[in-house]
């Protein structure tokens, strides 16, 4: 048997191994690990199959930037907290079904008129060649033929980025004012905005010692913090992590 | 590239590694006795002339001690994550060029593990599966200093590989290939501007990338100003809090051997790699240049950490994202419009 062959039935069921426990896996971070090695065993097929830019590209994109923004999230949220996938709404759960026979049906498409059929695709080894490597060609494509499909997914994706810095954009000063007044942190230097008189604050700072006086006459109000001191020193609650109390 | 018997790479690619791995022990020396020189101390004396045995006993002391599992640890994450990182940083150097091919006993050897044609890319994404073994280990140790270690190193290697990418676009476009070799190749080609001759080190050519890719470079390995993943001050030791012997000097090692790479790396994409006087005809002063200006580097590192103060962290990511980023991208502009010019398609 040839060596190829070997080591592509040795990394065609690894990944799918590691597919299966990506899914499986009660752990989400578990989860997340299987899928990174699902994503490196991808990209090893692709390095046999003489894509060597595709394998890197995946790596980078997926491996190194998108799954490890998954694995962030994923860490500092209680894994109990998660909804399940029995108790998901029927619209969302009877949608993903669909589109994931979409998905599936799109695939067998694919092979089935790539592999079974004999259809080939408009490149062979010798036109990636002629042009200087499969980077060089896939960026030929990408920017003539498929010009038109590179540009709307740019777009989609600026759409996106707007998304993330509109739901981040930090509040706007009269609420900041608002909720510095509510919040008093005792340790912040600008935590004493609190003790000032009402009326409009926030941008003019205590000057006089008459004017400070005034602010601390009105100073009065309850201390109110944002979490009791209790939580931040509870013992063997531990974040992200489900087996945490039955550990001893 | 010459083919060559599967073997006889095996054989660079072990000797590579060694190297490495005795490079990454006295790159340890090396720091110590230069932080000292420059905090006015002596450094390690005491084992061997010099202090030179000091890494190895280090390196004694480290796999006797006793290897710790937390009790609430995630006991097999926790296990596999130190191998990860180190992995990861041995991969990345299989891909750098130390000469040409060689005629040695009647074989063809060809002085690097793997002429990938997409090798700088490959160095860049082994470094980013690298960081898998730092935010898993963190997340495994089940400790909130650990944790915060490591999310604060997912983000920076996030932020800071952007950078490290855009500032080798420049590169590839005046070089017109992804490969390391290639890009070597071309940068030993002279430039005749009148009279002189300019060797065509890319450092020449695209000094913004080289500053950026250095700042970049050094966000990457976590290393002094950037080590806000470790930062004692506030964070114990950060992700690697709960490790410790051999797992933690894996973790270690890793380090040291991502800056010895990212070295090499910078010496091979800006300064010629093995180009200088005399390398065309002797192999082995290549080897000599390519290790000279590694060491510059790594000089350069240890003087960073000697001279700045921590960043604190919302500083280091807008430093990426307001400064270094927008920089970046108007280095590819302009080198892109220069070559369009350059090759007359403009006017």
């Amino acid at each position: 048997m040839p060596w190829e062959l070997i080591f592509f039935y040795i990394i065609g069921a690894a990944s799918v191994l590691c597919a299966l426990g990506m899914v499986l896996a009660k752990n989400p971070v578990h989860s997340g690990i299987f899928l990174v090695l699902t994503f490196l065993n991808v990209a090893g097929i692709f390095v046999m199959l003489g894509a060597e830019f595709l394998a890197v590209i995946q790596i980078i994109v997926y491996t190194g930037a998108i799954l490890i923004l998954m694995l962030f999230v994923l860490m500092l949220v209680d894994p109990d907290d998660l909804p399940s996938f029995s108790s998901a709404a029927p619209l969302q759960r009877n949608l993903s079904l669909v589109l994931g026979v979409v998905l599936v049906l799109e695939l067998a498409a694919t092979i089935i008129t790539r592999t079974a059929l004999g259809g080939v695709g408009p490149d062979t080894p010798a036109s990636i060649d002629s042009v200087g490597g499969n980077a060089q060609a896939l960026g030929l494509r990408l920017y003539s033929d498929y010009l038109l499909a590179f540009e709307v997914t740019s777009l989609v994706l600026t759409v996106g980025v707007i998304g993330a810095v509109v739901l981040a954009l930090p509040e706007r000063l009269g609420e900041r004012i608002q909720r510095r007044r509510d919040t008093i942190s005792l340790a912040h230097p600008r935590g004493a905005d609190g003790f000032l008189p009402a009326g409009p604050r926030g941008e003019t700072p205590i000057t006089t010692d008459i004017e400070r006086d005034v602010a601390m006459q009105n100073a009065g109000r309850a201390l109110i913090m944002t979490k009791d001191p209790d939580a931040y020193t509870r013992v063997g609650v531990r974040q992200g992590r489900p087996d945490a109390n039955d550990a001893n | 590239m010459a083919d060559q018997p599967i073997w006889v790479s095996f054989i660079v690619a072990f000797i590579v590694l060694n190297v490495l791995l005795i490079s990454m022990a006295y790159m340890t020396w090396f720091e110590r006795k230069v932080l000292a020189a420059m905090q006015d101390r002596v450094g390690p004396t005491r084992s061997g002339p010099h202090g030179l045995y000091q890494p190895l006993a280090d390196a004694v002391k480290l796999l006797g001690k006793e290897d710790l599992v937390p009790a609430a640890a995630d006991k097999w994450v926790f296990l596999f994550a130190p191998v990860a990182v180190f992995v990861a940083a041995l991969t990345a150097a299989s891909v750098i060029p130390f000469g040409g091919t060689l005629d040695l006993w009647g074989h063809e050897v060809n002085l690097f593990a793997a002429d990938l044609n997409v090798g700088a890319l490959f160095v860049l994404a082994v470094g980013s599966a690298g960081v898998y073994g730092i935010i898993l280990g963190a997340w495994a140790s089940a400790n909130r200093y650990a944790l915060l270690g490591g999310l604060r190193s997912a983000a920076q290697v996030i932020s800071y590989e952007l950078i490290l990418g855009f500032s080798l676009v420049g590169i590839f476009i005046l070089s017109g290939t992804l490969s390391l070799r290639g890009i070597m190749v071309e940068q030993s080609r002279s430039l005749e501007i009148g009279p002189l001759h300019i060797s065509n080190w890319f450092i020449l050519s695209q000094p913004l990338a080289f500053v950026l890719f250095l700042i970049a470079a050094v966000a990457e390995t976590n290393r002094a100003p950037f080590d806000l993943p470790e930062a004692e001050t506030e964070l114990v030791s950060g992700f690697h809090t709960e490790y410790s012997g051999f797992r933690f000097s894996l973790y270690f090692l890793g380090e040291y051997i991502n800056m010895i790479v990212v070295s090499l790396f910078a010496s091979t994409l800006f300064l010629g790699g093995t180009d200088g006087p005399g390398a065309d005809t002797y192999w082995a002063l290549g080897l000599l240049w390519l290790f000279l200006k590694t060491i510059a580097f790594l000089f350069f590192y240890v003087w960073l950490r000697a001279t700045l103060p921590r960043f604190r962290f919302d500083q280091l990511m807008g430093l990426a994202w307001k400064v270094l980023l927008p920089l970046a991208l108007f280095n590819i502009f302009i080198t892109a419009l220069l070559r369009i010019i350059a090759n007359g398609q403009l006017f």
